[in-house]
């Protein structure tokens, strides 16, 4: 006998509006901290933009690439960063839950542990300091790209920018997971994340074949900016690719959530074998 | 003198203790160029220079910027760490200078990277990706005399950042800032010839193309001898000016120190 | 039937073993080699509804492990624990629902908030009534005084308030049983007494049944009318406080200042530990000699200026079964 659910789905949600609330008194308990750090990330994170700009004013196109498609591409990193960072951001700060024992706390309460972290953490700074410069490069470009912004261009806009959202979370979840077995993931991260990023502020096409098939099949940044940018701008060089990639961000969010899900309930059933990290 | 040495050791040995974490940063350094020698093709595909000297040259600024870059960092919060758990009271209670403290700690650090990453990413380099030598065994020496300062010019400048951490609790928004100014106005990702003129006209009133952009010209043999005796002597003034100005912030900083009871 | 139920425990620990040197640090990301290490060896115990059980031991003992065990953080190897008929790992929410736990040196609150924000979320996450969240609260004021500092953020309260207001938050919801894992550490006297009275009231008004690991044997003897001693992952004692100082408490000493020097003392079965001019200690055991006897012996014998007994402390007794100089009898070990 299937025994009745602890919260009803209204419960859940009102649960997670309370958590919110708390993570954002928490934020404004520091208005001029907060409103310094987001300038400092906007700041850092618009450096690559502006290292682009100026290349692009020399040289003016890249590999058939123009100004404005290259910043249409860059924008979506940006702005499903900042979706994630502020729905997600627990997945991300996760290893500090594990060596500061908030995860052990989380074991104790009647809650699911992945809805806890996920409650637990808002990074507003962060989403804001990335998205606004998504949204720069977005204002600047989304209306000179010959895109038609009708409903239904729309509508998968806003489905590749969560989703996307989703695989950068996938992605995060999975250099944090590490530390269920090892004590320091930053480097690992490092290359993982923020390198990977990075990378994919180019057209995928740049790169060699192994970079390429890296950023589809392994950390799938592709599917988070090169390939939804495709579906809206079609270059030439999506030719190389399968062209159903297009369509498939939603479905590579879905097999990485669940794929990163899995080895993160190893992780857990690890913890809970172990009750440490190391 | 003793005393800094074992600081020095000190911090070399802590740093040894992550040896994995190093390896990974070897790695992380080593893709990073890669991938941007592969922008770099991406670009001048279109202009059918991929083997001309210029690309070449291209080739090993971008080269030479990463490595540089290993070797630069620092650690950016010690001095803010110490403030706030307070051992900072402590520190200032030795016979010894708190800032020849810190500046030993952080060679240290930089003798552990120059040993264990930049070598070996250095061997990877040349072989991977046929960087060019030094333009001339002078302008190699010049290069190494350059580089230093260059060091010394940034160091300066962290220090006046680090000090801060006296006025502000956090200084991680301070010192993101910093990073981000140095990271594009150096010349560290990009170098200062695809720049507007109006652009490095204001980059050579700041201290901030003595810290990549210099020594890497030199290195390449893009500056004319009678310009590097001049580019010297303006990184020894940014390196004095600088260091005059962190000497004032730390004495008002003491003050506030002693006003406060620590 | 008992409300916790615990057979045949077992605890195993993979050890990552690490080798020395560059190649060595290698070789074990590559090939990793662990040893296994018991933890928990075979602990058996139940409790009933209502009970106040200390679990004392050494460090490394065994003790939190299996506390994370009960609650549900860790999962044991063998044996099988039982909660009012759950298990606390396979079913680890429904058993939250109604545990309190209490960990001294981490918080629950959310540090940068005042106190009453953490209070209004839990009373959501446990589904807490309005007229019982009201009730408790008024409760927990006149018992813990909390409103004094109840809209303060908790990086701005002193340890005592801060521990006050975590105990406060995991009793919010009436849990049936709780865990304290050392409630009182870092507090002062007083703010320690306050904490104990507080534990011994709810108990005693709700029923709760309570498990204590605590590193001071004052909060056992105040609070506790059970003791669990582990050590090396066996449970070494499990019965009242009482019962383990009657039968190994049996060492007294007494304290005599006499109004002379005096060469020595001719009694048999007694055994001087310290002499300090006029001033002598003794050591005797109660089940050998009377003390009325024995004091009758001296002031007929000797003149004397003031004279004390003292009790061994349980403290003293706690240790010397530590170091190993009691050896239990085994009828001792799960007298219940």
């Amino acid at each position: 006998m299937k025994k009745k659910p602890l919260y009803s789905p209204i419960e859940i949600f009102v649960l997670l509006m309370k958590y919110a609330k708390l993570s954002i008194k928490s934020i404004l308990e520091y208005k001029f901290d907060r409103v310094f750090i987001t300038i400092a990330i906007f700041c850092r994170e618009m450096i690559s933009v502006v290292v682009m700009f100026l290349i692009l004013t020399r040289f003016v196109r890249i590999k058939g690439w123009e100004y404005n498609q290259m910043f249409f591409l860059y924008s979506f990193l940006f702005l499903s960063y900042s979706v994630f960072v502020l729905f997600f951001a627990g997945m991300r700060d996760f290893d500090n839950m594990i060596y500061s024992g908030e995860f052990d706390r989380f074991l104790t309460r009647p809650l699911g542990l992945m809805y806890q972290i996920v409650a637990s953490r808002i990074d507003l700074s962060a989403a804001l300091g990335h998205g606004i410069v998504g949204i720069i490069l977005f204002a600047n470009t989304a209306f000179s790209v010959g895109i038609v912004w009708n409903a239904k261009n729309i509508f998968y806009y806003i489905v590749v920018l969560l989703t996307g959202a989703v695989i950068q979370a996938s992605i995060f979840l999975f250099s944090a997971c590490f530390s269920f077995w090892t004590y320091k993931v930053d480097n690992l991260r490092n290359m993982i994340f923020f390198n990977a990023r990075r990378i994919s502020g180019y057209p995928l096409s740049f790169y060699p074949g192994i970079i390429q098939k890296l950023l589809m099949f392994v950390v799938p940044f592709a599917f988070v900016n090169f390939f939804p940018a495709q579906y809206f701008l079609r270059k030439s060089d999506m030719s190389s690719y399968w062209n159903g990639f297009l369509y498939m961000t939603p479905v590579v969010a879905v097999i990485m959530f669940l794929l990163v899900y899995a080895f993160w309930k190893k992780g857990v059933s690890r913890y809970s074998s172990t009750g440490t990290a190391m | 003198m003793r005393a800094y040495v074992e600081f020095a050791k000190k911090a070399f040995q802590n740093n040894i203790a992550y040896r994995a974490d190093c390896v990974a940063g070897i790695i992380n350094a080593i893709i990073m160029i890669f991938v941007n020698i592969c922008v770099w093709k991406a670009i001048y595909e279109d202009e059918q220079a991929v083997d001309g000297v210029q690309f070449k040259m291209l080739i090993t600024y971008v080269v030479l910027a990463f490595l540089m870059q290993c070797i630069y960092a620092m650690d950016e919060y010690r001095i803010e760490n110490k403030v706030r758990s307070g051992s900072i009271g402590l520190d200032l209670l030795k016979p010894i200078n708190f800032s020849g403290y810190i500046f030993s700690y952080n060679v240290g650090i930089l003798i552990f990277r120059v040993v264990l990453q930049l070598t070996p990413a250095l061997i990877i380099s040349i072989i991977l990706f046929k960087m060019l030598p030094p333009f001339s065994l002078t302008m190699f020496a010049l290069f190494l005399v350059s580089m230093i300062l260059g060091y010394l010019v940034l160091y300066c400048l962290n220090f006046i950042v680090w000090i801060s951490s006296f006025w502000f609790y956090w200084t991680f928004s301070l010192v993101t800032i910093k990073d981000a100014a140095v990271m594009i106005l150096s010349g560290a990702l990009l170098p200062l010839w695809f720049m507007p003129q109006a652009m490095v006209d204001f980059i050579n009133l700041t201290p901030f193309a003595s810290i990549y952009y210099v020594p890497i010209t030199i290195y390449l043999g893009q500056m004319p001898m009678e310009e590097i005796a001049f580019a010297l002597l303006k990184q020894l003034i940014w390196v004095l000016g600088l260091f005059i100005v962190g000497r004032l912030l730390w004495r008002s900083a003491l003050k506030k120190l002693v006003v406060q009871g620590g | 039937m008992p409300f916790i139920e615990v057979n045949n425990l077992v605890k195993d620990y993979k050890l990552n073993v690490r080798k020395k040197g560059l190649l060595g640090s290698l070789q074990s990301l590559l090939v990793p080699e662990y040893k296994m290490k018991r933890a928990v060896n075979d602990i058996s115990f139940s409790i009933n509804k209502g009970e106040m059980v200390g679990f004392i031991g050494p460090n490394g003992a065994g003790k939190s492990t299996t506390v994370k065990m009960l609650t549900g953080i860790l999962v044991p190897t063998s044996g099988s624990i039982t909660i009012d008929g759950l298990c606390p790992y396979k079913e680890r929410k429904r058993n939250a629902m109604r545990l309190g736990v209490v960990f001294g040196q981490r918080t629950q609150l959310w540090w940068d908030l005042p106190v009453i924000d953490t209070f209004e979320l839990l009373k959501y996450i446990y589904k807490i009534p309005e007229p019982r969240y009201k009730k408790n609260m008024e409760l927990f004021n006149e018992l813990l005084e909390i409103n004094s500092f109840i809209s303060q953020p908790v990086r701005q309260l002193s340890l005592g308030q801060r521990m006050r207001a975590d105990i406060a938050a995991a009793l919010l919801h009436d849990p049936e049983i709780i865990f304290f894992d050392e409630p009182t550490i870092g507090l002062d006297v007083i703010a320690k007494e306050k904490v104990r009275e507080f534990i011994r009231y709810i108990n005693k008004e709700k029923g709760t049944t309570m498990l204590f690991t605590t590193h001071d044997m004052q909060d056992i003897e105040k609070t506790c009318q059970r003791m669990i001693i582990i050590d090396q992952g066996v449970t070494i004692y499990d019965g009242t406080v009482e019962e383990i100082k009657e039968k190994y408490g049996t060492n007294r000493t007494l304290q005599v200042d006499f109004s002379e020097n005096v060469e020595k003392i001719d009694i048999p079965g007694i055994q001087v530990i310290e002499e300090k001019g006029s001033k002598k200690r003794f050591k005797f055991r109660k089940d050998e000699i009377q003390i009325s006897s024995l004091i009758n012996e001296l002031t007929q014998k000797y003149s004397i200026v003031d004279l004390t007994v003292q009790e061994p402390e349980i403290e003293g007794i706690i240790r010397e079964i530590y170091q190993g100089g009691i050896k239990f009898d085994e009828s001792l070990c799960g007298v219940r």
